[in-house]
């Protein structure tokens, strides 16, 4: 049993937006849908500005507050701590588009059902990297097993001081930023 | 947000249900003569929360496409707020079904039913502000306030629809009952301190709180904020009453009698009632839009 998270290195990202459209082609997403949303944050007054990228998605929080309010039982967290929507249990109520505080839901025009990253899961499963991680170019996404010491990703969340978003929320969310 | 005007509709009517419940049980009580405005009740509730509920399924759109999937929203017990919602709302509708079925029989319905139904009538009026309350991710609604300002306004909009479709129906039903003009008038005040605390406590919360709160005051909904749910869901309707219940004090009265509503003058002015319940019903309307759609979400950074 892994309990699986990422890190995500602001100042290695080129926004090239690579990881969304990987996304969305995985998991067969329109092109207005996306798990992935790239925010751009300006720093500093000119000359002395700082442009900050950070990708968001799900952040496969150990408490989620989208499961908890979630009135079905449709979104659950796997043993291996990855936040799932059960597509045949969603009504499409929205409790958790309007939960979520990193706003990574999306309601599916298709079929109503509410839907967001889920870690590539199958591919996870075979021993692969998500989707996301396997073609950034810059290297700035690590995937990886926290409650392992000596993962790649439990040593660079160390070493580089990577935090969670907003971790004053309580939700104890599994993608660390370094920003 | 999501939630936009279907969901306002949806508490909206859930409230209203869950005052017009209240309203005719509390004028059976007081006025056990005024039938026609107990039956109008008891008949609306189960109708109004019955067309809330339907937009309800239908903004879940996969469970629309897939009905059966609604039973999961009773098999997932003690999980979300939403869940026991459902369990309070579904049966506070097979209560209030059960007594307007028994009121068109004209039969008795027992006591307990009834106080059961009130019971139920308050839990669903205070669910409609639990189910956004427990939202964190949205600090404007994320206070212990709102509860109970919906419940204040669907007490308030509870007794708007049951007296407009009363005096519709029969424009006797409801001259005279300066009580019920007091309850009315007490719960319009009660409700405009209400919102202006939250608004104080809220807005001094965390920065998105304020915003939100600033969007309603100067903002982008300031229009609606001040001249539709103030304006004509509160100050109108509290002048009118106001005024009416003013001059009930200087009408002959004799001690302790209230006129009941079947012994009253033939023709009565009808239109100051109207328009009072009318504002009302916008106004409640409107505080619950508003709510939805000024709530912003909390900062990601």
């Amino acid at each position: 049993m892994a309990r699986y998270g990422m890190l995500i290195d602001t100042t290695k990202c080129v926004a090239c937006f690579g990881c969304r459209v990987a996304c969305q082609m995985q998991n067969g997403l329109p092109p207005e849908e996306a798990f992935i949303h790239i925010y751009e944050l300006e720093k500093g007054t000119y000359p002395n500005v700082n442009l900050q990228i950070v990708p968001v998605q799900c952040q496969h929080c150990d408490n989620a507050p989208c499961e908890k309010n979630c009135p079905t039982g449709a979104t659950y967290t796997t043993k291996d701590g990855i936040v799932l929507v059960d597509e045949n249990k969603c009504i499409g109520c929205k409790y958790c588009v309007v939960s979520c505080p990193y706003q990574a839901r999306v309601v599916s025009h298709e079929t109503g059902v509410v839907e967001k990253c889920r870690f590539c899961v199958e591919e996870v499963a075979q021993g692969k990297q998500p989707i996301c991680v396997a073609t950034c170019v810059g290297g700035a996404r690590l995937f990886g097993d926290l409650d392992d010491p000596n993962s790649e990703i439990s040593k660079a969340i160390v070493t580089k001081k990577a935090v969670p978003l907003r971790s004053d929320l309580g939700t104890r969310s599994k993608i660390f930023y370094v920003r | 947000m999501a939630w936009g005007g279907m969901i306002a509709w949806y508490l909206f009517l859930a409230g209203i249900s869950a005052g017009a419940y209240v309203t005719a049980y509390w004028v059976s009580k007081k006025f056990p003569t005024a039938d026609t405005i107990r039956r109008t009740g008891f008949f609306l509730s189960p109708v109004l929360l019955a067309i809330g509920l339907l937009l309800l399924v239908f903004d879940a759109e996969a469970g629309i496409q897939h009905p059966l999937r609604f039973i999961y929203l009773l098999s997932n017990v003690v999980g979300s707020m939403m869940t026991d919602g459902t369990y309070i709302i579904s049966l506070f509708f097979v209560i209030g079904a059960y007594q307007a079925l028994m009121v068109y029989k004209g039969k008795k319905v027992a006591s307990w039913i009834e106080k059961l139904g009130v019971i139920f009538a308050f839990g669903t009026a205070a669910y409609t502000g639990l189910l956004i309350g427990v939202v964190k991710a949205v600090p404007l609604w994320n206070s212990s306030i709102l509860p109970v300002l919906f419940t204040v306004s669907a007490g308030s909009t509870g007794i708007a629809i049951t007296v407009l479709i009363a005096t519709l129906w029969n424009r006797n039903a409801c001259q005279n009952m300066i009580s019920l003009k007091k309850l009315h008038f007490s719960l319009m005040v009660l409700e405009t301190i209400l919102i202006f605390i939250m608004f104080y406590i809220t807005s001094a919360a965390n920065e998105v709180a304020y915003q939100s709160i600033k969007g309603l005051l100067t903002g982008e909904w300031s229009l609606l904020f001040w001249i539709g749910l103030l304006g004509i869901g509160l100050v109108i309707p509290m002048l009118i009453e106001g005024i009416e219940i003013n001059h009930s004090y200087s009408m002959y009265k004799p001690v302790n009698l209230e006129v009941s509503a079947t012994t009253v003058l033939s023709k009565p002015n009808i239109f100051p009632l109207l328009v009072t319940e009318s504002a009302v019903l916008i106004g409640g309307f409107i505080l619950r839009y508003l709510i939805l759609v000024a709530a912003l979400p909390t900062n990601l950074f």
